[in-house]
């Protein structure tokens, strides 16, 4: 997806604003009317980023691009991560290698948590603990427990906790999901959402040092879920959105199929999550073909809708046989011709190969309107309404997943999970 | 889609008159459906006549869970079955008809091997709506649901006044109802499968159906194309063969044509002499990839 940092902001809002408006809408997007409302106030809400690697420092961009938030603080322990980092920010802006130094040194209102995930819930406890307000990555934490204890632990605080699901932000999504909800693909029964890519994943590590672990996280069981965790958190959001609802179980089968280098984590995950009713999510995510990239299609019994695309596609009479629209003109015409039968169309249902219908918008970047919103909900201590719970049951999605890949067992969704 | 439609006197010489012109289109049984009405009657006819053909459908599919797949699951496993469906008792029934007509060459059972392949052990008590078989097999319908849907659809056409009407079935399968809109027989054509340009067999039919079976041809090799098998032997067909049959009912052609593309050059001719003109089979020589090569019919 191309960022487009110099959209129109207005127009942009503007979009998620008509997106948003639909029915039903208010229920399955309760946030964006939050996020869309003018800034309080002048102050801009201080954030301290933590972690200015490739996703943090695109955070960051982000973040200048507010109305509301500025960075006041940044840090990461990796100097290259740092420099990066500081080049993009006001010069005189602290900086940090620890995150209990930049906590401790006060002067900010909340912080971004953009390290690696098995360190997400750490940060964000002692952020909490320390009074100060959280937005963290996806996905929330290594564990389904550290999942939670952010949650309990914010709450028994009182602050905002944010998680980073940006496609809820975005008009495209929005728009697909009133469409949706108004009935144009009928009665969603299946979601097939992929996320393929032809790369190793691998970071450059500098050689000579002992970084691999620290840059190459995703790659290793401790630090991260590999791709449920980074990748496929995303599609398990949007697939419990448009199902407005919850998985009853997953299965699943993962294993390392291609880049046998060293890696803990699957190179190829494929997995049924289960809903009511006999609904499915299918997800597979790959790395070593790209061929159908990252899509969520989101099957109905009168047409498809492909957010990543932008596209929506309506189930169709199949076009007529042209020698039988002939026939019709023949009789039209008067005229009685033969009519040749039986040729070229010895063939069943295939797939549809037409174009399908915009769902209306392109370039965006949503990430930023995250950052507003979060910002609004620091300003009122109120956290945007019903973001959280699409988040946490992302990653408990994400991570139960996980599990029925290594236990190659059918895993119920938990019964104990923290309340949101 | 409803349109009235003036016939000029132009090629036909016939009075000019206003014929209205109905059509429906919609996917089922794995293939379009184009149903085109012509004349007067029943304005609903047509959409009952879509369903008709829905319904024969869900009767009659191996693809998903039907009154079809519920005997295939126990006639698979060795027991006897209850048959609830009205659709599939009269299907069942037509497959009774069309066996001997093909000398036992149609046969929609699968699993058997053997001398007489797996029809003969079929027992149904249509009084108690019931279905055996002396050895495991279980049903798959294939074309003949098509043609028997057709016959359905026709039928509840007729019944709603229907005089002109052309069923298509996916191309291969067509009934026609009545005359020509303008009078006389419906004129077709079956190009040459290899040679599109080229026509192999010119027809003409009133009140008949007709089917097209086929080794070759586009789609014919497809990976989702399941191969015709000999009912008897259990041996896939792989000569270079197209069949015509032309017969009274949807039901019947599609068996008479599968029974022409398994049958042995023997069997083939017994049942091409028995109907003269409307039973075609054509073998091509020097393989398949060659695009224009001769052909022969048993005619």
């Amino acid at each position: 997806m191309t960022k487009d940092f110099t959209f129109s902001r207005r127009t942009f809002l503007d979009r998620v604003l008509t997106a948003s408006a639909g029915a039903g809408m208010a229920a399955a997007a309760p946030w964006t009317a939050v996020a869309q409302a003018e800034p309080i106030g002048s102050d801009s809400v201080r954030l301290g980023v933590i972690g200015t690697g490739d996703r943090g420092r695109a955070l960051i961009q982000n973040i200048l691009k507010t109305r509301n938030c500025t960075v006041a603080a940044i840090c990461d322990p990796y100097a290259p991560h740092l420099d990066k980092a500081r080049a993009l920010v006001p010069a005189g802006t602290a900086t940090f290698t620890d995150h209990r130094a930049m906590i401790d040194a006060r002067g900010i209102d909340a912080v971004v948590v953009a390290t690696p995930l098995d360190l997400h819930a750490r940060h964000s406890l002692d952020a909490l603990d320390a009074g100060l307000h959280v937005w963290c990555e996806k996905a929330m934490a290594r564990t389904i427990k550290d999942c939670g204890a952010m949650i309990t632990h914010a709450r028994s605080r009182g602050k905002v906790l944010q998680i980073g699901h940006q496609r809820l932000f975005n008009p495209t999504y929005l728009n697909a999901l009133k469409r949706a909800k108004a009935g144009e693909i009928g009665e969603i029964t299946q979601i097939r959402a992929s996320w393929h890519r032809n790369r190793n994943w691998r970071r450059p590590v500098p050689p000579g040092s002992n970084l691999d672990r620290e840059l190459n996280w995703r790659l290793y069981r401790a630090r991260s879920a590999g791709l449920m965790t980074e990748l496929a958190t995303h599609q398990l959001q949007v697939a419990n959105w448009f199902m407005d609802g919850l998985p009853t179980r997953v299965m699943g089968s993962g294993s390392i199929a291609f880049w046998k280098d060293g890696r803990e984590v699957y190179d190829h995950v494929a997995l049924i999550y289960d809903y009511s009713d006999g609904r499915k999510t299918i997800y597979s995510s790959l790395l070593n073909n790209a061929r159908y990239g990252c899509e969520e299609q989101i099957q109905g019994s009168k047409g498809t809708i492909e957010p990543e695309l932008g596209r929506i596609y309506m189930e169709t009479a199949p076009g007529s046989v042209p020698a039988l629209a002939r026939m019709r003109k023949d009789v039209q015409a008067g005229r009685k011709g033969a009519i040749p039968i039986g040729g070229a169309t010895w063939f069943p249902e295939l797939p549809v190969t037409t174009p399908g219908d915009s769902l209306g918008w392109g370039e965006y970047d949503e990430t930023m309107l995250q950052f507003e919103g979060f910002g609004e909900a620091v300003r009122s201590g109120r956290e945007l309404p019903g973001l959280l719970r699409q988040a946490y049951y992302a990653s408990i999605a994400s991570l139960l997943g996980e599990q029925a890949m290594d236990t190659q067992q059918a895993i119920a969704w938990p019964s104990g999970l923290v309340q949101v | 889609m409803v349109g009235r439609v003036r016939a000029g006197l132009g090629d036909t010489g016939l009075s000019c008159a206003a014929i209205e012109a109905r059509v429906e289109r919609f996917a089922a049984m794995g293939t379009r459906i184009e149903l085109h009405l012509f004349g007067g009657g029943d304005p609903d006819a047509l959409s009952r006549a879509r369903h008709a053909i829905e319904a024969v459908d869900d009767a009659l599919t191996i693809h998903r869970p039907s009154p079809a797949t519920a005997i295939n699951h126990c006639l698979a496993s060795g027991r006897s079955a209850p048959i609830d469906d009205p659709i599939l008792l009269d299907a069942l029934a037509g497959v009774a008809a069309a066996w001997p007509m093909t000398e036992g060459l149609f046969d929609p059972t699968v699993g058997v091997v053997g001398e007489t392949g797996g029809w003969p052990l079929v027992t149904i008590d249509r009084r108690a709506g019931r279905i055996a078989a002396s050895r495991p097999l279980a049903f798959d319908f294939g074309g003949f649901g098509k043609g028997y849907a057709l016959d359905r659809a026709g039928d509840v056409l007729r019944a709603g006044g229907a005089t002109s009407a052309f069923l298509c079935a996916g191309e291969s399968s067509i009934a026609v109802l009545g005359a020509h809109p303008l009078g006389g027989k419906w004129p077709l054509t079956v190009p040459h499968p290899l040679a599109p340009e080229e026509t192999l067999v010119a027809l003409e039919l009133e009140d008949e159906a007709l089917s097209i079976s086929s080794t070759v041809g586009a789609g014919a090799h497809a990976p989702w194309r399941a191969p015709m098998v000999r009912p008897i032997v259990g041996a896939i067909v792989t000569a270079a063969t197209t069949t015509v049959a032309v017969e009274r009912s949807g039901a019947a052609a599609e068996a008479m044509s599968t029974a022409l593309l398994v049958a042995d050059a023997a069997a083939a001719g017994r049942l091409g002499r028995a109907a003269p003109g409307r039973r075609h089979r054509f073998l091509f020589a020097g393989g398949m990839s060659e695009s224009r090569i001769s052909a022969g019919s048993i005619r």
